[in-house]
C-alpha cells in the first residue's frame, strides 16, 4: 500500500526510485580484478555546469514552474537545502503510511537541508520500529523549482515475534502432596508487533505445568493518540498452586491425604494498565495501575519446622476471594550496546510498587526493587557483567509479589508467568537456614558472569557466547532478622547461598536462547539433607 | 558436593578449552585499518616523487560497481566515499603514514548536476559534475600526497593498503544509533527489560552496518625510495 500525501499534480508524475538496496548486510570486497590505475597528471578537469538556463531543466520531474529559488548553496559542504512538498511512503503493503510518518520529524513546508543527520536519524528510527527489513530515504523534485518530496521507500517484514519460550524440568508433588518425580512445564511468549499494520503490537503468552495454567494478552501502542506517551494494557489469568514446607509438614486438608507439603491452590483474573514516556535517550519511566480478583483454596491449617521448631505456615493469601489493587512506577535506564550479547554499558532498574486499603486492596504493601547491570569489554575480547540486585517488601504481600528463592538460584527453575514449578528448597551449599525460606520480603544478589564470544554473524544467528556466572544472594523475612530459626548459629543464621551458571547464549533471529547447565546440576542429588541443617 | 565440584572442573577446563576458539572466532565488526595488508589483493598504483614528497595514484571505481549504489547517488541525499591508504613498509603491520581521502556527493535536483565535496590531505575543494564526472574524482586517487621521505627508510620496500568506504558510519553515529535500538523510543517496545524487544530489535542493530560497501587492496611496493 503506497500513500502518497501530494496534490494529484505531482501524483501524476513518473516514479523515479532511489536506493532500495536488498537486504543484505554492508559488502566487503576485496579487490580481485582491479581497473587500471588512472594516469598521472594532468586530471582532466570535470564537467562543469552552472545554473541551468531557465525551464532547461527536464527529467521526469517536468520543467520547474518558477524561477524562483529557494536552494540554498554553501561553500565547503554540499549544503543544499529544499523546501519540503511533501512526504511520500512507497512499499508499505501492510503498514500504514501514517505510521511510517509517525517517524519522521519533517513536514510539508520544512526547510530540508540534505546534510542534516535527521534524515539519517529518521531511517533508523524507521529499521528500529521493526516492521521493516529495509528503509530508503531519497528526494525527488517538487511541482516548483527548490521544492522536493521527500520518499520513504520500505521493504516490510514478519513482525509476529517469538519473545520467549520456556521449557523444563522441576520437581514437583501429587495432588495428595507426594512428591513426585520430575514433572515437565513449558511456556510461550509471542507478539505481532504491528497489528494490521497500525503500529499497535499484540501479544500473547502461557505457561503450563502440572495442574498450572497461565495466560496473558497484552495491548501496547507505542505512541498512544501520537503523542510520546506508551500505552500498554494487559489480561491475565493464572490457575496456580504452590508448595509450603519439605517434610513431615502437618495439614489440616481433606484433599492432601500424605503431608510431606503443604499445597495452596489459587486462581487470578484480572488487569493492568500503564503508561510510559521517555527521559532522554536512554531513560524511560513507566506508571501502571493493576487490580485483580484472587481466589485462594488454602488448606484450613497447616504447620512446617523452621529450625527446631514447629511454626504454622503463612501461604501469603487471604482465604477465599480478595482483591489486589497496585499502582507502580519503573524508572529504566539503558545504555547498553545489545539487548541480548551486550559488551559494555548498563541496565538499571529500579521500581515502586503500592498497593492499598483505599485503593480497594486487600493487601497493604509496598514494594521497592532495585537492579544495576554493568557490561565491561575485556582488551582481550571477552566480557565481564556485574550485577546487583536488591529489593523489600513491606507489608502484607501475595505470595507471588515476595521474592522467590528459584527467581535467585540458577539452580532452581525461576518462576515463569509468576507460576512456581519446583517445590524443593535452596541448594543450601553453606549450610545456612535458607534452606528454611522460600518466600521472603528481603533480598539480594551480586552476580558475575563471563562471556567467551565465540561466533558473531549477521544473519540467521547473530552471535554464540560461552559463559560462566557465580553468585551470591540473601533470601529473608522479619523473622529472620529478629528470632533466629533455632538450631542455626554462628554463620548459619545468615540465609545466604551461592549459585552458579555455565553454557551458551545464543542470538538469532528468533530471539535469545541461554542453554546452561545449571538445571541439570540442580536435578543432581548435590544438596545434601533436604530438610535443612537443623532438622530433627 | 563431589560431584558438584567435578562438574566445576571439567566447566573450568571446557572454558579453558573454548578460549582461544572464542578468540580466533571473534570477528570484529569493521577493521579500523586492513589487520593483515599485506595478504589483500594486489592492485597496481602509480608512484611519483614530487621532490621529497610521495604521491600515489591508483582507481577504485570498482567500489561503486553494484546498481544500487550508482542509483543512491542520485537519491538527493548526500552519499560519501572515503578512502584510506594506509602506507606500510613490507613485512610490518603497523602503517607509517595514512593518506585519507573523502569525496562527498549530492545530487542537486534542480540543477540535475552533482555536487561533490573532496577533501584530501593538500586539496579542498568544490565541484560540479555529471555522473561520469563523480565517479572520475570520488573514485580515483590522483597524485594523492602519501609521505614524505623523511620518514621512509631508503631502499626499503612499502606499500599502501587502501580501505574505502561507501557512507561510513562514525562509530559515534553507530553507538547512538546502537542505543537508540537498544531501547523501546518510538517503538513498539512493550515494556521495560522485556525480552520481546531485546530479541526484536537486535534484528535491526546487526543490520546497521558501519558502511554501505567496503573494498579493500593493496598496491605493489614502491621500490625506489631515494636516500634524503
Amino acid at each position: 500500500m503506497a500513500f502518497t500525501f501530494l496534490p494529484a499534480l505531482a501524483r501524476a508524475q513518473a516514479v523515479r526510485t532511489w536506493g532500495g538496496e536488498p537486504d543484505t548486510p554492508a559488502p566487503t570486497t576485496s579487490a580481485s580484478a582491479p581497473p587500471p590505475p588512472p594516469p598521472s597528471p594532468p586530471e582532466p578537469p570535470p564537467v562543469t555546469l552552472g545554473t541551468p538556463v531557465p525551464g532547461s531543466a527536464s527529467g521526469p520531474s517536468g520543467p520547474p514552474t518558477t524561477e524562483a529559488t529557494p536552494i540554498v548553496r554553501m561553500p565547503g559542504s554540499i549544503g543544499l537545502k529544499y523546501t519540503l512538498e511533501g512526504i511520500e511512503v512507497r512499499g508499505n503493503t501492510t503498514t500504514l503510511a501514517r505510521v511510517v510518518l509517525r517517524y519522521v520529524p519533517l513536514h510539508a513546508g520544512d526547510v530540508l537541508d540534505v546534510d542534516d543527520p535527521e534524515l539519517e536519524l529518521t531511517r533508523f528510527r524507521l529499521l528500529g520500529t521493526g516492521f521493516f527489513r529495509d528503509v530508503q530515504l531519497s528526494l525527488r523534485r517538487g511541482t516548483q523549482r527548490g521544492n522536493v518530496v521527500l520518499v520513504i521507500e520500505v521493504v516490510e517484514r514478519n513482525t509476529i515475534i517469538v519473545d520467549d519460550v520456556w521449557l523444563g524440568l522441576s520437581a514437583d508433588v501429587d495432588p495428595s502432596g507426594n512428591a513426585q518425580p520430575l514433572t515437565a512445564y513449558g511456556g510461550a511468549r509471542v507478539t505481532e508487533t504491528n497489528l494490521a499494520g497500525t503500529g499497535v503490537a499484540l501479544g500473547g503468552a502461557f505457561a503450563v505445568a502440572d495442574q498450572q495454567l497461565a495466560l496473558r494478552v497484552r495491548l501496547a501502542d507505542p505512541q498512544f493518540l501520537r503523542t510520546n506517551w506508551i500505552a500498554e494494557t494487559e489480561l491475565l489469568y493464572s490457575a496456580a498452586r504452590d508448595f509450603f514446607g519439605n517434610r513431615d509438614v502437618l495439614v489440616d486438608d481433606p484433599t492432601q491425604t500424605f503431608h510431606d507439603f503443604a499445597v495452596a491452590q489459587y486462581k487470578r483474573f484480572g488487569g493492568r494498565v500503564g503508561a510510559g514516556h521517555d527521559l532522554g535517550i536512554t531513560s524511560q519511566v513507566f506508571l501502571d495501575y493493576r487490580l485483580e480478583k484472587i481466589d485462594a483454596t488454602l488448606p484450613l491449617a497447616a504447620s512446617d519446622h523452621r529450625g527446631l521448631d514447629v511454626e504454622p505456615i503463612d501461604f501469603m493469601l487471604v482465604r477465599g476471594s480478595s482483591i489486589l489493587s497496585t499502582v507502580s512506577a519503573t524508572f529504566v535506564n539503558d545504555t547498553r550496546d545489545g539487548p541480548f550479547l551486550p559488551t559494555r554499558g548498563h541496565h538499571l532498574v529500579a521500581s515502586v510498587d503500592g498497593s492499598l486499603t483505599p485503593l480497594g486492596s486487600d493487601y497493604t504493601y509496598a514494594k521497592l526493587v532495585l537492579k544495576g547491570q554493568q557490561w565491561f569489554p575485556l582488551p582481550w575480547g571477552h566480557v565481564l557483567q556485574l550485577e546487583g540486585f536488591v529489593g523489600s517488601v513491606f507489608g502484607n504481600a501475595p505470595l507471588f509479589e515476595r521474592f522467590y528463592v528459584g527467581d535467585f538460584s540458577d539452580l532452581l527453575p525461576d518462576r515463569v508467568l509468576d507460576l512456581a514449578f519446583d517445590r524443593r528448597p535452596a541448594p543450601n551449599f553453606l549450610s545456612t537456614d535458607i534452606v528454611e525460606i522460600r518466600y521472603g520480603n528481603y533480598a539480594a544478589k551480586l552476580d558475575a558472569e563471563y562471556r567467551i564470544p565465540l561466533y558473531r554473524g549477521t544473519r540467521s544467528i547473530y552471535g554464540v557466547d560461552v559463559f560462566g556466572s557465580f553468585g551470591v544472594y540473601g533470601l529473608a523475612n522479619e523473622v529472620d532478622f529478629v528470632d533466629h530459626a533455632r538450631g542455626y548459629t554462628g554463620f548459619a543464621t545468615w540465609p545466604v547461598d551461592l549459585t552458579f551458571n555455565a553454557g551458551l547464549r545464543i542470538d538469532t533471529q528468533a530471539g535469545g536462547f541461554v542453554f546452561g547447565v545449571s538445571n541439570l546440576v540442580g536435578l543432581a542429588p548435590v544438596r545434601g539433607v533436604q530438610q535443612g541443617a537443623a532438622r530433627p | 558436593m563431589r560431584r558438584l565440584r567435578r562438574s566445576g572442573i571439567a566447566l573450568a577446563l571446557a572454558l579453558v578449552a573454548l578460549s582461544p576458539l572464542g578468540a580466533s572466532a571473534q570477528q570484529p565488526a569493521q577493521p579500523q585499518q586492513p589487520v593483515h595488508p599485506a595478504a589483500l589483493p594486489l592492485r597496481q598504483a602509480n608512484y611519483a616523487w614530487d621532490k621529497d614528497l610521495l604521491r600515489g595514484s591508483f582507481s577504485y571505481r570498482d567500489v561503486l560497481s553494484d546498481p544500487a549504489l550508482i542509483k543512491k547517488l542520485s537519491s538527493g541525499l548526500p552519499m560519501v566515499i572515503a578512502m584510506r591508504a594506509y602506507l606500510y613498509r613490507e613485512g610490518e603491520d603497523i602503517p607509517v603514514a595514512l593518506a585519507p581521502r573523502v569525496c562527498r556527493v549530492v545530487y542537486d535536483l534542480w540543477d540535475e548536476v552533482f555536487r561533490v565535496h573532496v577533501s584530501e590531505p593538500e586539496r579542498e575543494r568544490d565541484q560540479a559534475a555529471v555522473l561520469d564526472g563523480v565517479l572520475r574524482i570520488c573514485t580515483e586517487a590522483r597524485d594523492l600526497p602519501v609521505v614524505r621521505r623523511g620518514l621512509l627508510a631508503a631502499g626499503q620496500p612499502y606499500f599502501l593498503g587502501v580501505v574505502v568506504d561507501v557512507n561510513p558510519v562514525s562509530p559515534e553515529m553507530v553507538e547512538q544509533m546502537r542505543r537508540w535500538m537498544s531501547r523501546p523510543t518510538g517503538s513498539t517496545g512493550i515494556g521495560p527489560g522485556d525480552a520481546l524487544f531485546g530479541s526484536f530489535v537486535q534484528l535491526f542493530v546487526r543490520q546497521i552496518a558501519t558502511s554501505d560497501k567496503t573494498l579493500t587492496f593493496r598496491t605493489q611496493d614502491v621500490l625506489n625510495v631515494p636516500p634524503p
